[in-house]
């Protein structure tokens, strides 16, 4: 990501006034009540019951897919035949693994950009993605047979991250430094990878770069609960942050008035999406630009002025699924790694978000 | 201006007179000449000194001319592409105000390589010769249409060019790894290039470029007494006849002509165009004249000692300049963040 470039400029906000009418409270209990605006309630139904039609539309079309009519009583556990071989082992843990990765990627980004104030940020600004496919890359050339691609890449992403955090002398405080230390181990990484894309023979160098690009080709149920557990375990410590970050998008200085440490909630907040990115890049390699969309689409459904955590959530998981299902079902490639289909769209959106900054008045 | 100096040094705008930049000056001809001589004498089978003297005067055996003479084209090419890439990024950071604008930032790298990419899967292009035509044309055609999507919708600024190149190269890396990944034969060309190497090529590279090269030059050079003037901001230089719009996009041309060239001939290189101006700023200070005239030395003598410590390195193999540069690049990047003011 070069857009990591633009640390002196002022973040691009598009920010609308948020809308105090249409809002009510949540009750649970006497003691918990969440104010939930019914747009963003709307939003979130709409998107789960597109993700459930994504879903089935992953399990069915094609030529081995599941008759929708069958659908209900193999997810039963009746499936038998080549059913219960397309649900067992080829695409249903295929699906749930996509799921909770673009929920990861999508709610990551959302944590890192409501930190960084910035539009454009997300764990593979700071080199997260890059660390990641240079650790599966040193992972195939020098330990082949000892280290897994995956463990290489989930080893490649903590260093990188190690490598940022103690190179900015302030942790993951300050986002300046963030972005600037990230293109540095971003291009090391790179340097890295295209050594070892090189240096292998070809069968092992284009394998390598499906994986790099991030895939979900061929996955099992021990990926699916690897990226579960971990989303499951951010979930609640996401939540928990959610009022701070909120707290904290309106300025430092005014947000330490009202008691808030934004230092600290910064800390937590990156480090918590650094977790995710690296869990998902573990399972999926690194998938470009979910992390950066979901938060921005989720801005616009609900119009709220920061990035939407549950949205960006959900958002995350449909993206993600979409671009797996495209992935499969798109006649016109054979078996390209998802990773290509969100860089692309991904590229094509974030160029509309552009221009469409550009066409208002001052911005 | 005082962006410029946001990494790194203090306060970069120092006075300094014209002693001083005579010895900077003597200083870094030396040194490149010390990093040409390297360049000959280094290599799998190494030579020394004398054995290139000689060579250079007419006299040795054919052998030893045969090996010296094999190492004139990748430091002739070192020499250019360092220069390229240095002046390239000194127009870009002054014109953009951002301390880390690069050449690969105006989408040259990826332009290139789809270009690259197209011309091998569509066209049936092969060999060496054809493809520094298609990555010129590449990268050239990207660098356009990156300044036509950076001054869409009216008004224009620096930090849009950069989101453009960034928007371009995405969707440009998505359609590279898509074709590379379908067609193994593509992907062979590809990765060989895209890792950035002086190494085999030859002086039909070198000429190829240098016409594209000499034109950035020039360019950049004439624009230098006008960027001077802009440092001091817009509105002053509008005030002194000078038409702002029209310098910068003078300036980005320079800049894409020049790193189209250094990009064609020897495959993207990271940070030479980023580290080297903010290098020469703390040696000579903002004066763009000055800037120009010390890249130009300090450019090459980096890229072709990273080029020669490749060489060295893993000898007999050799490590590509490419992974040198971003080695040797990316930890003073990270040196340098610690020293950044402020929330940046």
């Amino acid at each position: 990501m070069k857009t990591a470039e633009r640390i002196d400029t002022p973040a691009v906000t598009t920010s609308r006034p948020g809308r105090p009418a249409g809002r009510s409270l949540l009750r649970i209990g006497p003691w918990i009540a969440i104010p939930v605006r019914r747009t963003t309630v709307i939003a979130a139904v709409v998107t789960l019951l597109l993700l459930l039609g994504a879903a089935v539309a992953t399990l069915s079309l094609g030529r081995l897919g599941i008759d929708p009519a069958d659908l209900p009583s193999a997810l039963m556990g009746e499936a038998t035949g080549k059913n219960a071989f397309v649900l067992n082992r080829l695409r249903g843990p295929r699906l749930v693994v996509a799921i909770a990765t673009g929920a990861a990627f999508g709610l990551s980004g959302a944590l890192f950009q409501s930190v960084t104030r910035n539009p454009l940020g997300s764990p593979d600004v700071i080199g997260l993605g890059a660390g990641s496919g240079a650790g599966a890359a040193a992972a195939a050339l020098f330990f082949p047979d000892l280290v897994p691609v995956p463990v290489g890449a989930l080893l490649g992403a903590v260093i990188a991250m190690a490598v940022v955090y103690f190179s900015t002398g302030t942790g993951f405080r300050n986002p300046g430094r963030l972005v600037v230390s990230g293109i540095g181990v971003a291009a090391m990484s790179t340097a890295l990878t295209q050594y070892v894309v090189y240096a292998v023979e070809r069968d092992k160098a284009s394998a390598l770069t499906a994986y790099i690009n991030g895939s979900l080709a061929a996955r099992s149920w021990d990926d699916a609960t690897t990226i579960w557990v971990v989303l499951l375990v951010c979930l609640p410590l996401a939540a928990l942050l959610a009022r701070p970050l909120s707290i904290g998008e309106m300025g430092d200085e005014l947000s330490t008035g009202l008691g808030a440490r934004p230092a600290r909630t910064a800390t937590a907040a990156v480090t918590l999406s650094i977790v995710l990115s690296a869990g998902a890049v573990s399972v999926a390699g690194p998938i470009a630009f979910v992390s950066l969309t979901a938060p921005q689409i989720a801005k616009r459904v609900t119009r709220s002025g920061g990035p939407h955590l549950v949205m960006s959530t959900l958002l995350g998981a449909l993206l993600l699924v979409l671009a797996d299902l495209t992935a499969q079902q798109l006649p016109l490639f054979d078996n390209l790694p998802v990773g290509l289909y969100t860089m692309a769209v991904g590229g094509a959106y974030l160029g509309y978000l552009l221009l469409r900054e550009w066409k208002r008045p001052a911005a | 201006m005082t962006t410029l100096s946001r990494i790194g040094q203090g306060p970069a705008v120092v006075r300094r007179g014209p002693a001083r930049h005579f010895a900077a000056a003597a200083l870094c001809l030396l040194l490149l000449a010390l990093a040409l001589l390297a360049s000959v004498m280094f290599g799998s089978k190494p030579t020394s000194a004398s054995d290139v003297l000689r060579v250079v005067t007419g006299d040795g055996d054919g052998y030893l001319r045969t090996v010296v003479e094999s190492r004139y084209p990748r430091t002739a090419l070192g020499l250019l592409a360092g220069l390229c890439l240095g002046v390239a990024g000194t127009l870009m950071q002054g014109i953009t105000r951002n301390p880390l604008a690069e050449p690969g930032l105006l989408g040259i790298n990826a332009g290139a390589s789809a270009a690259i990419v197209a011309a091998t899967a569509f066209l049936g292009a092969s060999g060496q010769r054809e493809n520094i035509w298609w990555a010129l044309a590449g990268a050239l055609a990207t660098g356009v249409v990156v300044h036509l999507i950076g001054t869409a919708g009216g008004g224009s600024g620096p930090v849009r060019l950069v989101l453009a190149g960034a928007v371009l190269s995405a969707v440009l890396a998505a359609f590279i790894q898509a074709v590379a990944l379908s067609r193994p034969q593509v992907f062979d060309t590809y990765r060989y290039w895209v890792v950035g190497s002086l190494g085999g090529r030859g002086f039909d590279a070198f000429w190829a470029v240098l016409p594209f090269a000499a034109v950035g030059f020039v360019l950049a050079v004439l624009l230098a007494p006008a960027l001077n003037a802009m440092a001091m901001g817009d509105d002053k230089a509008a005030s002194l006849g000078i038409s702002p719009a029209r310098v910068k996009g003078a300036g980005l041309l320079a800049a894409t002509l020049l790193s189209a060239a250094a990009t064609a001939a020897v495959g993207p290189i990271a940070f030479v165009g980023l580290a080297v101006p903010h290098l020469v700023r703390v040696l000579v200070g903002a004066d763009f004249r000055l800037q120009i005239l010390f890249t130009s030395l300090v450019g090459p003598t980096l890229l072709l000692f990273a080029d020669v410590i490749g060489r060295v390195l893993l000898r007999p193999q050799e490590l590509m300049v490419g992974v040198v540069t971003a080695f040797v690049g990316a930890p003073a990047l990270l040196f340098a963040v610690r020293r950044m003011r402020g929330a940046a």
